[in-house]
């Protein structure tokens, strides 16, 4: 089984009925999450997006490689501006919203914006986007990466672009890499489970700090159900192109 | 209503070099191309742009060397990778790069279009931009008069000149937005002087009949010139979807150090 529906399918179990979910760009497996949770276990969720169609069709919906596309808000019923939806964020209700990270330390914090200074940069990266706003004030925070490294996975971020755990606040944080998931804790990042076809050992070796292991689990993968609703949406794997080939 | 109807080398005229300029949409969407296809023409340059998530609006313009700085929470090409001319003229220092946050930018032409000096703004305390942005003035975390706590305080930000592409308009630039709106109407209201262009005109009569179509009343507009495919490649809701594969071929053709070669045709194309 490809990682993105081990991801999407984890994504997707943080999303409880009821809950307002948002997603921004670059974020087609959130988008996949998203709605594999509303034709599942939370039908009410209210699904708000970078394409700002409120609750768009899952009928009517093909995934294209920009978040944006106009076509991705197809059936909606009502257009929400991304503004709104930070003002609702403002207001604590918007639930959870879903994050890349290019780099992720020990208390789920994020850089997105540069490797090496930001004054002299040895890679700019595309940005933080709505990270520096967002993450200190949403309820549960869902990171991912499809680069579980050393690199991603580092002992001190070059930047901080997003605020992981805070301590005393109501904040979960869930970081969901290729290999496997992790919640933060006071004590740092701890592992949860590892996805089907890697071991302790692929997960550990690859990160530049160590997580805190007390017993885990082996990450639930989609059911056949589940991919069908996936494939459905996502008929031509445009989920994959985020993988390194 | 005065008739502001102009061809796209008039609408170029009211822009300065070293102008502060914002443009419609987010990432491949609703892009005034067309406009800055013209606008590369002009030979202007030395501006500063701003926007929420720009991708080849940014990019195009950064590589026909018009830009000194850039203002963004997010420049890309998303599932296609980073944007590679603003990645280079930022690593070689040849612009200066102000990364923004969403909320910020987005509150920011908000206080810019309702005439206040600046906003408060949730979140962001704790983050490396706090920094970054007092340094330059564009932010100062305040004590909320009213007992909440530290915010931060977002200057408003007032461009020179918005260029929104919109579905329709009239002659008197009545514009009506259709679907995804974005920032687009707090720009157009935050900017000092605004340029419509259009993929189709209408009457009047149009917004007289359901006068709820009329997203950006002429009051705000400048002018407003007729552009048909004029966000192309990126997409026009209700007219045309992003072109994908002309995207991958700028960007294709960018990694070849045939940029130059691509901009000549994408001006040739208006």
């Amino acid at each position: 089984m490809h990682p993105a529906d081990v991801m999407i399918k984890v994504m997707a179990s943080q999303i409880k009925d009821g809950e307002v979910f948002l997603h921004g760009l670059a974020s087609p497996m959130p988008a996949l999450a998203m709605f594999l949770a509303k034709l599942t276990h939370a039908p009410n969720m209210v699904y708000l997006a970078v394409a700002e169609g409120i609750d768009p069709d899952p009928e009517k919906f093909k995934l294209y490689p920009s978040s944006a596309d106009p076509r991705h808000a197809a059936g909606c019923i009502g257009i929400g501006e991304l503004a709104e939806a930070f003002d609702l964020a403002a207001k604590g209700k918007v639930d959870g919203m879903f994050l890349g990270g290019a780099q992720i330390d020990k208390h789920a914090n994020i850089n997105l914006t540069c490797i090496g200074s930001y004054n002299k940069p040895k890679v700019k990266l595309p940005g933080g986007a709505a990270a520096a706003y967002l993450s200190p004030i949403v309820k549960k925070l869902i990171l991912w990466t499809t680069n579980h490294s050393k690199r991603t996975f580092v002992e001190k971020l070059d930047f901080k672009t997003g605020i992981g755990y805070e301590k005393g606040k109501d904040k979960k944080v869930v970081v969901i890499s290729n290999m496997a998931v992790f919640e933060a804790e006071e004590r740092g990042l701890r592992l949860i489970s590892v996805h089907p076809g890697f071991s302790i050992d692929d997960v550990l070796s690859e990160m530049s700090f160590e997580p805190v292991v007390d017993g885990y689990t082996t990450t639930q993968p989609p059911s056949d159900e589940e991919m069908k609703i996936i494939q459905k949406l996502d008929p031509e794997n445009v989920r994959y192109l985020e993988f390194k080939k | 209503m005065k008739d502001k109807l102009v061809d796209l080398d008039a609408a170029v005229d009211l822009v300065r070099s070293g102008d502060t300029l914002t443009f419609s949409g987010v990432s491949m969407v609703r892009k005034p191309m067309a406009f800055i296809a013209k606008l590369i023409q002009s030979g202007k340059k030395d501006f500063t742009i701003i926007d929420r998530e720009p991708g080849m609006d940014f990019d195009i313009l950064v590589a026909a060397g018009c830009v000194k700085c850039a203002r963004a929470a997010m420049v890309g090409f998303e599932l296609f990778g980073l944007a590679p001319n603003v990645r280079k003229a930022v690593q070689e220092g040849e612009i200066q790069f102000i990364e923004e946050t969403c909320g910020a930018v987005v509150n920011g032409l908000r206080a810019g279009a309702m005439g206040l000096p600046f906003l408060p703004v949730k979140g962001i305390i704790g983050t490396d931009l706090v920094e970054l942005h007092e340094k330059l003035g564009n932010w100062k975390i305040i004590n909320d008069p009213f007992g909440g706590g530290e915010i931060v305080a977002v200057k408003a930000i007032v461009p020179d000149v918005a260029v929104i592409h919109v579905q329709k308009a009239d002659r008197y630039g009545n514009a009506s937005l259709e679907g995804s709106r974005f920032e687009d109407v707090y720009k157009a209201k935050a900017a000092k002087k605004l340029i419509i262009t259009a993929e189709e005109m209408v009457p009047s009569d149009y917004f007289k009949e359901n006068p709820e179509r009329n997203t950006i009343p002429y009051c705000y507009t400048t002018a407003v010139v007729h552009v048909p495919e004029g966000a192309y490649p990126t997409a026009c809701p209700n007219y045309y979807p992003p072109d994908y594969e002309e995207v991958l071929r700028y960007l294709k053709m960018c990694r070849e150090g045939k940029v130059k070669e691509y901009i000549d045709e994408f001006i040739r194309r208006w």
